[in-house]
Parts: C-alpha cells; sequence; structure tokens
C-alpha cells in the first residue's frame, strides 16, 4: 500500500490541528463505543513470496495473540517474531510466518495494529483473512478503511492527505468490480432477492408502527412478516454452512480486449495467450462468446477475456454476444481497445475526434477514468510508414487520448513496445490489494450475512414485547444485506 | 422585475420617517416579526422573546390566534414525539396541550415506548384561551392586528445577484411600515389561498378568514425569486352532537391515568374522571356511492394538486380503496360544545351532498351539518432553499415556519415555528445559527428532510423516518433536548433547566444502583417471585439486567431494595425503558457519532461548486451547486455524491475550517465576553458533582 512507509514521529503541525478538532466533534458524548477492528490484505498480488495482512483497532491485540498462539503476551513492539499461524477455532496451522506489533498511537492509523506476514499463495491468504474474520469484533475493511484512518489519525501528510481521495475512489471502484463479479451469477440474484423480501418485511412492520391505529394498512401485515423472517434466515444460515461457497472464483488482473468487429481481437488474444486459443477469420463477427484464459504476464496474474466485436445486429446469438462482451467491459479492470487502423479517416487531424468517438462507444463510462483502457491501433502493417508517424504526432499532441499503442498482429512489429506498456499498467494494478482478491471479498460477504442472521434475532427477541426495537433488528440485517448489494448503506 | 425591486426599496427608504407618526408600533423597530398566529406563529414569537429578542406578532385577527383549523386533536405517534420536543425546548404546545386536554390515551402503547404515541383530544376554546393568556401576558411581545401586504428587502450587496436582505414588512392598510432585521413568515394556507367546496371557490385561508395579500405571494415569487408550489388539504363538517345516534357506534375510552405532554406537568388540567369518550363507527357502500355520485360536482378533488396522503379526504379514500370500510371517528370538540368533528371524513362535495354522505353512516342518519366541510388549495415555498436554521438561503434575515414549507400538521408547524424563532432571534441579537442533529431530535429529523429532499405531497412526521428511533424517545425529550435549550441555545427557562438536571441525576444515580445490585439467577427468583425468570443462565444478573426481562418492573425490584431503590421511585416508568432500551442506543452510539462528526463539519453557502480547486466530477458539482447541503453530513446523504467525492470534500472543509476558525478566536478577542450562561454553568458542574457523590453512597 503507498502510505505503508509513512509512519512518522514528526507529524506538521496543520494536522495535530486537524485531530484536535475531530476529537472536539466527537466528545459530545463521552460513553462512545471504541471503534471496530478491522483487517484487510495490503500487500499487492502477483508472483511474490510474501504477503502482508494488516489488523487494526482496538482487538488486534487479542487477534494477534490468539492467532499466532502467544498465550503469555503480546510481542516487543516493531520487533518482527516467528510463529505458527492458527485458526483460533479448528486449531489447523495455515502457514508459518512473521508477526508484528504496533501499538498505538505509533502507528499508521494511530491504532493498535498487527501485522502478519505469511506465504503469497491464495489459499494461505484466503485461509489467514477467514481465521482472523471468526474472530469476535473482528470485520473486513471496507475501501478506503486503513487510509481514512490514518487520515482520522493526522497520521498523514499534505501531499498524502491530497491523493486520499484519488485512492479511495480506485479502491472503491476496485471493490465495486470485484464484488460486481461475483454478484454477477446465481450469487448476486441470491443476495438481492434476500434484500427484496426483507425490505418487504421492513416496509410492513414500519406501516404497523405509523399506521396501524388508523386504517389506512391492509390487515394481517405482521403475519406476512412472521412467516417471512425465519424463512429468510434459515436460507441464509443454510447458505453460510454451505461449504461450497457457490462459483469458483479465480483471482487475477481482469483483462478484456473490445472492440468493433474484425478489428483483430482475437488475434491479439492469441498473440498474448502464445497459442491459438481462440479462432480467427477474416469474417467480421467470428468470435460469438466471452473467450477467457488465466495467464501470467510479467509475473502478474491475469484473467484475460476475448470478447465479441461491438456492432449492431439482427443475429440473435451474435445479440447475446454483444451484450456479454458490454458487460464484461463493465466488469474490467483494464479494457484494451482494439481499432482497426484501416478504418481511421485519411486526414491525420480527424484521428484523434475519432478515437475519441470510438472510445465513448467501447467504454461509456470512461469520461471520468473509472477504468483503466490502452487504446491500440492493430493492422499497422498496411498503412504507410509516413501516415503512421503522422498520427503517432497528431495523437502525442493530444494529451488526453493517451496511452496509444500501434502494433500490428500479423507482422508483430510494435508488440513490444505494446507489452511493456501493459506490464506497467499491471503493476500499477496489482499493487491495489483490492483489485484482484476475491477471498477478502468473500470474507466480507460472509461476516455481512452473519451480522444480518445475528440481527434478525432480534425481530423475534421483541416481536411480542416491542415492535420498534424488533424493526430495528430488520434494519440492522437490512443494512448488513446493502453493504454487500451496495444498495442502502 | 427589476424596477418592481427598485420602487419597492426606495420606498422603504422615503416612508421611513412618516412611518414613525402613522401608529404606535410602526414608529419601532423590532428584532424579529412574526407573520401569522397559527402553531408555527405562536411558537415562533414565543421563542424569540426566550431567545431575548424583542418581538411583533402580527396577525389578522387576535381573536383567532391558537385557533386549531382543523382536528380538536393533539400529539399522535410520531407527531407525539415532536409535542414532547417543542415542550422539552420550553416550547408552549405540550402545556397548552395538558390544559385544553379532555381525553388523553397513548397511542402504540403495546408496540414500544420508542414508538408510543402520545395524544390528546382538546377542549377548542381552552386551547386558544392558554395560547392566547401566554402570548398577550408575554414580556419583550407586541402583538397587533394587520395584514402584510410585503417585504421590505434590500440587495446586500452588488457583488452577489438575487441575495437580499430583509429589512422589514409593510402592513396593507395605510402602508405603515415596520423595520426588523429578521422576519418570519409563517402564513399556513393563507398564501394564494382558495377554498374549494362543491364547484365554487372563493380566495380564502380558513373559513370566512380572507387569504394573506398578494402582495406577499408577489414579494416572495416575483421579487425574491423564489420557486413556490401548490398543495391542498381539507376539513370534515362539524356535525350538531344531539343528533347523532352514539348507540350505533363504538365507545372509546380515554386512559385512566391521563399522561400530560409536558415534562413539568405532573398531571392534565382535565381530572381523569372529567375526561370525555370519543366514538368510533365505519362508512357503508352508501359513503361510496354518493361520493361518486358527486364528483362532477367537486372540483377540488378533480384537481392535480397534491394532498396529504396520510389523512386523506373522504373522496380520496373511497376512490384508492373502493368497497372497503373506512373509520370515523367522533371526536369532541370540547367540553361543553354541541359539536361533533367526523375525522376521517374531511370532504369538500356541494352541501347537500355533504348532508347525504353522512346520513348514510347509521350512527349519523339523523344528524345535521353545523359547519360544512371545505378544501384549501395554498402556496408553499419549495423548502430546499431553505438553511436547517429555516432562513431563506438567498434572503439574509427571512424565515419560514409551518405548511408554507409544505408540511402538514400542527405539531410539525409548530416544531418549525419553534425553530424558526431561535435562530431568528439569535440571528437579530448576533449569534450564530443553529441546527438540530438527525441524531438528537425528530425536529432535526423533520428539518433535514425537508430543506434535504423538499416535498412532493403535505410532509407529516411518522417514527419511521427517524434512523435512531429507539434513542429519540417520547419519553427522552427533556434529557435530550432541555439542557442544550438552556446551556447552548438559551430558549429554556431556568426552574425547567433544573428540573431536567434534577431528573437526569435521578436517573443517572438509579441505574448507577440498579447495576451495583447483581444476584445468581436463583436468588433473584427468590426476591421476585412473581417475575418469570430463566435459571439456566450462571452468571450473576444486576438489577439493570433484570428490568430487562418483561415482566420486572421497576416497583418489583425497588420493594425487594427498598433502602437503595424507593428514593427513585418517581422515575419508575422511565428508568424501566432507559435499562430496556440501554444497550441498543449504545450500539447506535457511534453511528451517531459519525453522523454528528459529519454535521459539524459545515459547507459554506456560498460556496462556488463549479470552480472549487478540488477533484470531483461535474455530475457531483451541478448535485452539489443545486443543494447546496449546508454540511458535509447533509452532502453524503445526497443521490449521487460518491464517496471519493465526499473525502475531497471533507479535506476542503477542514482546510478552510483552520482558517475559520482562527479568524474567529480573532474576533472573539476584539468582543466582550458573554457571560450570560456563567453562572448556569457553574450550576451545572455542582450538580455534577452531587451525581458522583451519589454513586459513590449507592456503592
Amino acid at each position: 500500500m503507498m502510505f505503508a512507509c509513512c509512519r512518522r514521529n514528526t507529524f506538521l503541525i496543520t494536522h495535530k490541528r486537524l485531530r484536535l478538532g475531530f476529537r472536539c466533534a466527537s466528545s459530545a458524548s463521552s460513553t462512545a463505543e471504541p471503534a471496530d477492528t478491522i483487517f484487510a490484505l495490503s500487500s499487492g498480488q502477483g508472483r511474490c513470496g510474501v504477503a502482508v495482512v494488516r489488523v487494526t483497532g482496538p482487538a488486534a491485540g487479542g487477534a494477534l495473540r490468539r492467532v499466532a498462539g502467544l498465550s503469555c503476551g503480546l510481542p516487543a513492539p516493531r520487533t518482527a517474531l516467528l510463529r505458527s499461524i492458527v485458526h483460533p477455532q479448528s486449531k489447523e496451522v495455515l502457514d508459518r510466518g512473521l508477526v508484528l506489533w504496533f501499538p498505538g498511537p505509533h502507528s499508521f492509523t494511530g491504532e493498535d495494529i498487527a501485522e502478519f506476514h505469511i506465504h503469497g499463495g491464495p489459499a494461505v491468504i484466503s485461509g489467514v483473512l477467514q481465521a482472523l474474520g471468526s474472530l469476535p469484533g473482528l470485520r473486513p475493511a471496507e475501501a478506503g478503511e486503513f487510509t481514512r484512518r490514518a487520515f482520522h489519525a493526522g497520521k498523514l501528510d499534505l501531499t498524502e492527505v491530497e491523493g486520499l481521495g484519488d485512492l479511495i475512489h480506485a479502491e472503491t471502484q476496485a471493490q465495486r468490480r470485484q464484488a460486481l463479479r461475483q454478484m454477477a451469477g446465481d450469487l448476486g440474484h441470491l443476495y438481492n432477492g434476500w434484500s427484496e423480501q426483507l425490505k418487504r418485511c421492513l416496509a410492513h412492520v414500519e406501516a404497523f408502527i405509523d399506521f396501524s391505529e388508523g386504517d389506512l394498512i391492509e390487515d394481517g401485515v405482521l403475519n406476512q412478516v412472521d412467516i417471512a423472517v425465519p424463512q429468510l434466515q434459515m436460507e441464509i444460515e443454510k447458505h453460510l454452512c454451505d461449504e461450497r461457497r457457490g462459483e469458483r472464483l479465480r483471482s487475477g488482473v481482469q483483462v478484456v480486449i473490445a472492440g468493433s468487429t474484425n478489428a483483430g481481437k482475437s488475434s491479439l488474444f492469441n498473440i498474448l495467450c502464445q497459442r491459438p486459443a481462440a479462432i480467427v477469420s477474416p469474417i467480421a463477427g467470428t468470435t460469438r462468446d466471452i473467450v477467457e484464459t488465466s495467464l501470467d504476464i510479467g509475473g502478474f496474474p491475469v484473467l484475460l477475456s476475448d470478447t465479441a466485436g461491438l456492432r449492431d445486429t439482427g443475429d440473435c446469438v451474435e445479440r447475446e454476444g454483444v451484450r456479454r462482451a458490454r458487460q464484461m467491459v463493465g466488469l474490467a479492470d483494464l479494457t484494451l481497445v482494439l481499432v482497426d487502423s484501416m478504418q481511421l479517416p485519411q486526414e491525420p487531424q480527424m484521428v484523434s475526434g475519432f478515437l475519441s468517438e470510438y472510445l465513448k462507444n467501447v467504454l461509456p463510462s470512461a469520461k471520468d477514468h473509472e477504468q483503466g483502457y490502452v487504446l491500440i491501433l492493430n493492422k499497422s502493417d498496411l498503412l504507410p510508414k509516413e501516415h503512421i508517424s503522422m498520427i503517432q504526432n497528431v495523437l502525442t499532441q493530444t494529451s488526453d487520448m493517451a496511452p496509444v499503442s500501434i502494433l500490428s498482429c500479423h507482422s508483430r512489429e510494435g508488440l513490444d513496445d505494446f507489452l511493456t506498456l501493459l506490464q506497467d499498467r499491471l503493476k500499477t494494478l496489482c499493487g491495489d490489494p483490492l483489485a484482484g482478491s476475491p477471498s477478502l471479498t468473500q470474507t466480507r460477504h460472509r461476516a455481512h450475512l452473519q451480522k444480518c442472521v445475528d440481527a434478525l434475532n432480534q425481530y423475534y427477541e421483541y416481536r411480542d414485547t416491542d415492535l420498534a426495537l424488533a424493526a430495528e433488528g430488520l434494519r440492522l440485517g437490512l443494512s448488513s444485506l446493502g453493504r454487500i448489494t451496495g444498495k442502502g448503506s | 422585475m427589476l424596477r418592481l425591486r427598485g420602487l419597492l426599496i426606495q420606498h422603504h427608504f422615503l416612508s421611513n420617517c412618516s412611518a414613525r407618526t402613522a401608529s404606535s408600533v410602526a414608529c419601532r423597530e423590532y428584532d424579529v416579526i412574526v407573520v401569522g398566529g397559527g402553531h408555527a406563529g405562536t411558537e415562533a414569537a414565543a421563542a424569540a422573546t426566550r431567545i431575548g429578542a424583542e418581538t411583533l406578532l402580527i396577525t389578522q385577527k387576535i381573536e383567532t390566534i391558537g385557533a386549531l383549523s382543523c382536528n380538536p386533536s393533539l400529539g399522535g405517534v410520531g407527531k407525539g414525539q415532536l409535542v414532547k420536543e417543542v415542550d422539552a425546548l420550553d416550547g408552549l404546545m405540550g402545556r397548552a396541550g395538558d390544559y385544553a386536554g379532555v381525553h388523553f390515551s397513548i397511542l402504540n402503547r403495546r408496540k414500544g415506548p420508542a414508538v408510543w404515541g402520545p395524544r390528546a383530544q382538546l377542549d377548542r376554546g381552552r386551547y386558544k384561551e392558554f395560547i392566547q393568556l401566554e402570548l398577550l401576558n408575554m414580556p419583550r411581545l407586541t402583538v397587533i392586528e394587520g395584514s402584510v401586504e410585503g417585504l421590505l428587502v434590500s440587495t446586500a450587496d452588488p457583488e452577489q445577484p438575487g441575495k437580499h436582505t430583509v429589512t422589514g414588512v409593510r402592513l396593507a392598510d395605510g402602508g405603515n411600515e415596520i423595520l426588523s432585521s429578521s422576519v418570519i413568515l409563517t402564513t399556513g394556507t393563507f398564501l394564494s389561498g382558495s377554498l374549494f367546496m362543491g364547484k365554487t371557490t372563493s380566495p380564502g385561508g380558513r373559513m370566512g378568514e380572507p387569504p394573506s395579500c398578494s402582495g406577499l405571494t408577489h414579494s416572495l415569487r416575483e421579487i425574491l425569486g423564489l420557486k413556490l408550489g401548490r398543495l391542498k388539504t381539507g376539513t370534515p363538517p362539524r356535525i350538531v352532537k344531539e343528533t347523532v345516534d352514539f348507540s350505533l357506534a363504538h365507545l372509546h375510552l380515554p386512559d385512566l391515568r391521563p399522561t400530560p405532554f409536558s415534562f413539568i406537568n405532573t398531571h392534565t388540567h382535565c381530572k381523569p374522571e372529567e375526561q370525555i369518550p370519543c366514538h368510533l363507527t365505519y362508512t357503508t357502500p352508501g359513503v361510496d356511492r354518493v361520493v361518486r355520485e358527486s364528483l362532477h360536482m367537486n372540483s377540488h378533488i378533480q384537481q392535480d394538486t397534491k394532498g396529504p396522503r396520510y389523512c386523506p379526504s373522504i373522496e380520496s379514500r373511497v376512490l384508492r380503496f373502493p368497497g372497503r370500510q373506512h373509520q370515523v371517528w367522533l371526536e369532541p370538540e370540547g367540553l361543553n360544545s354541541d359539536l361533533l368533528y367526523p375525522q376521517g371524513l374531511s370532504m369538500t362535495m356541494p352541501l347537500e351532498m355533504q348532508l347525504r354522505l353522512i346520513r348514510e353512516i347509521p350512527a349519523l342518519q339523523r344528524a345535521d351539518i353545523h359547519t360544512p366541510g371545505y378544501g384549501v388549495q395554498y402556496d408553499f415555498v419549495c423548502p430546499t432553499q431553505l438553511f436547517p436554521w429555516l432562513q431563506l438561503k438567498s434572503i439574509q434575515g427571512l424565515f419560514l415556519a409551518g405548511q408554507i414549507n409544505g408540511t402538514t400538521g400542527y405539531e410539525e408547524a409548530a416544531a418549525q415555528g419553534l425553530w424558526a424563532g431561535i435562530n431568528a432571534g439569535r440571528t437579530a441579537l448576533s449569534m450564530p445559527p443553529l441546527s438540530l442533529s438527525r441524531t438528537e431530535s425528530y425536529i432535526g429529523v423533520l428539518i433535514d428532510d425537508l430543506v434535504g429532499h423538499g416535498v412532493t405531497e403535505p410532509y407529516r412526521m411518522f417514527t419511521s423516518r427517524a434512523e435512531f428511533r429507539t434513542s429519540l424517545r417520547p419519553d427522552n425529550a427533556d434529557l435530550r433536548l432541555t439542557p442544550k435549550g438552556f446551556e447552548e441555545i438559551g430558549c429554556v427557562s431556568s426552574p425547567r433547566y433544573l428540573e431536567a438536571v434534577r431528573v437526569r441525576q435521578g436517573l443517572s444515580e438509579a441505574l448507577s444502583a440498579l447495576k451495583s445490585i447483581t444476584m445468581s439467577p436463583s436468588r433473584w427468583k427468590e426476591k421476585l417471585r412473581d417475575a418469570c425468570i430463566s435459571e439456566t443462565k450462571s452468571t450473576l444478573i444486576s438489577g439493570e439486567e433484570m428490568l430487562q426481562y418483561k415482566d420486572v418492573s421497576f416497583d418489583m425490584v425497588a420493594s425487594a431494595f427498598p433502602e437503595i431503590l424507593s428514593p427513585y421511585l418517581e422515575f419508575s416508568e422511565r428508568i424501566k425503558i432507559e435499562a430496556v432500551y440501554r444497550p441498543h442506543c449504545e450500539k447506535q452510539q457511534r453511528e451517531m457519532e459519525r453522523m454528528r462528526e459529519e454535521e459539524s463539519l459545515s459547507l459554506c453557502p456560498d460556496i462556488d461548486y463549479f470552480s472549487l480547486p478540488v477533484s470531483l466530477s461535474d455530475e457531483v458539482r451541478e448535485i452539489l451547486d443545486r443543494v447546496r447541503p449546508s454540511t458535509l453530513g447533509a452532502a453524503m446523504r445526497l443521490q449521487g455524491v460518491t464517496p471519493a467525492a465526499i473525502v475531497h470534500l471533507l479535506n476542503y472543509v477542514t482546510r478552510t475550517g483552520r482558517r475559520s476558525r482562527a479568524q474567529r478566536d480573532a474576533d472573539r478577542q476584539t468582543k466582550t465576553p458573554d457571560c450570560k450562561h456563567r453562572p448556569q454553568t457553574d450550576q451545572q458542574a455542582e450538580s455534577n458533582q452531587n451525581q458522583e457523590a451519589g454513586i459513590v453512597v449507592q456503592n
């Protein structure tokens, strides 16, 4: 994480004031509960030997002792210790790694922090995250939460604070895409369905509370809720016990090749995976479904997808292909936008206008740079050399179009430059620990589902004695589900 | 338009001297002028004077001050909370209700104390009597009869086009002008009001009373350029009591022990046994028929204007739920009144059809109508143009409260009136305006909803609108607001404050005492024979936890430990509620804390969002520019404002906040310190000491 190295002893005086400001604002009530304890994978992914998992908050010390089996006390501050990492419930040894202890306030967030340096394999990482998630009082971090805490504790300097918004934006987007990927299938249907049901239940109870003294509501609304809530709770509990956990989740940066038909998308796909995985033909509309493969590019795990060319078509199979292609683009971390150079306007001055129109078609939401993309002009071998350099000149002058790669999948010219560019982008993307970590998303989902189940208990507990508290249970349950589906808060 | 404004402003300067001689009031300048004497206006005037402002209340008729234009009742679910909060801030409404109530009951009694709805049927005459007695004897308050024709405004700064400052009002007859730096408009349904019955329409705000002068609407819409909308409402016919056959309706008795609204009243004016009952009856298919047959003669119901969805006319109810029986409550209009108010039968059809309709109901088959029902349509000012302290964003010193902001209901009006009065008074006396948070009050929820989201239909309070409902209970409104009202706002009298502090101390001592009693379940079982306690628990249970059992009351525990707990028996019910709710409220505490923190970061009203040097998307800039949220918290609740945008804003706010804090510190040094609250704070410190001492004794 980019702020990992900024534990400073001296802070700008302005930030001390800033911190004071926040304290004052919250000192109205002295009985504030301590903040939650949160955890997250804070190292990037890729071919790294060591992964770092961080825990921050008042329960960090307890978590460290339980997971690292330190019965007699916490390790000396800021000193690495080699321990077996153990699942606190099953007692299974998950890994052997270094643990570190940073008691607050001299830590990145100003709170107590525990760090686990473990082996970088996905199974180990996901095991440790699940182990932490099973401890009471711990929950997975939301996007930007670590840095936000550091900010509130006055631990970021001015330039870092400036960048904070962008970082949180990036993390939010990455997390949203990751969640969307998991939600795209049956799981999404399931969660959304539960959320809808619970919303209906809550609406009934609220209506009963506010209107039952008049006659503006239907009879028997509470009976419907009494039937629906236990059913819902049972379904969620069953889902939580189901060890299959729905679909297999693969980690990696999601890269999608997209563009109009016959731009050479499948050719590029085959070059990148170094085998003829996708069928290539001169007929427009050859690729109709998503072709997907797992790759290793420069040491970074990549999930590469080839998609159908984007065009309006009467063919219903192809139309579905185009729909899927657009969906993939929406979920991708990086989109390789392929352009057939032969389609470029003759006038070099017109090129940038053409390309920005083209981009708008492929990436309708790209205007605020939510999604990374690389623009690639393919089939450069079919254009005269001087024409290409003219285009290059024009494009370097219009800076908002960068970066653009000009290459030929046929002659392989320009390919090396493109691969360097691609690796650079992957490196940035992989530096974001949230971009491709399905296990963290999964841990987060499980935590919210469990919270929802617990909250629903409150409904029964108070159903007959205090409907306001019963409704409160449904409200809490709905807000937990809302955190998964991203609707409501 | 420009020319008109020029004329008005010029006029104001010219007539300055001549106004002095015109009449006794016109020669004066007031701190605050309140226009309108309804629930909003009366609370506003009273609150402004409590703050210490010289206040003038202008009403069309002094005789109608405190009139209940529609239903003869107060409170209910959600609304009851507002009454308690207005009372906790030393408003009039709760005490007036206790004086005028003739039938008290707590609605939702079986649904939990957080959603209890304290409610009372009122004697119209007594309510008016109480309010008038209070207002007409209030120091610093002058009440005059008159109609306001226009507002006096001046452009504050040529640099800021569209921004004005209010300087006073001009009266209709003779054009007298009265100066004031703070004006509160509480014109209710009188702003371009028109009355509807059958196919006839006449201008008016209430039957028999003319609407506000058209000049006022003109001032608001044309000169000040405000966005106005139109809403409608209605009232049922009043029925002659002796023509009703009560044997055909269900008797509905009040609570045996009436619970007062006000925290400083131990009992209501009406004795328990003097309370009078209500009756419940239902509509018949005949009612449906009359509604449908009269539709072509009913222009009010044919209009598109939005009416109150939750207090609909009988026409809307029949059209929306055809073929159903609808409740009709036959409510007394007072102890000695010959009239009945049929709640649920608000209607606007022609008089002869109204008579036909009510006679379709068995209990009313021979009933006579004393006054017909009618509808009202009126202008409201879109409340998104207001700050949370109810001042218009574009007009310094002009405050709005009540139905003019698109709400419905006495309680909603009173709550806004109180808050506008407080802030108008503070503004006039050069104190900074204040806003109430959603985390501490229903008043805060009401105002935040209004200014943040606007209204599309008359806004009514519900408990479900409050996200922290379990903390914002009717029983603890005094703890939430009275100390703040005294220490920070300055609108609460000293005796009331001392009483709230005494209660707070008593509750806190009682809860500490309960916590100090811990025993095993079996011991508890011996002590409390009537309670069913599960003995499976092996841990010790405290007295506080015992109260969380449904059928364990504080009185039961107190009788087992009289030496420790008997001093607190007067708080019995409140202690039980506190004990049950405390764990849940503590869970909410962090969320509330967060919201309060965000709301403490204010966004300057003049920010130019389009040129703000922070990274925001055009879409977000547009939203922020349109709504102009006054705090970061309000910005966060806007749809379309992203978390990243919030961080950028937070960043901006904390940077500029530091600068303005430094500015304020510098200002403070030049002013003489305000020592008004000094002795009170000492008093409080003393009482805190007492409190601690009390706990020590208990342990």
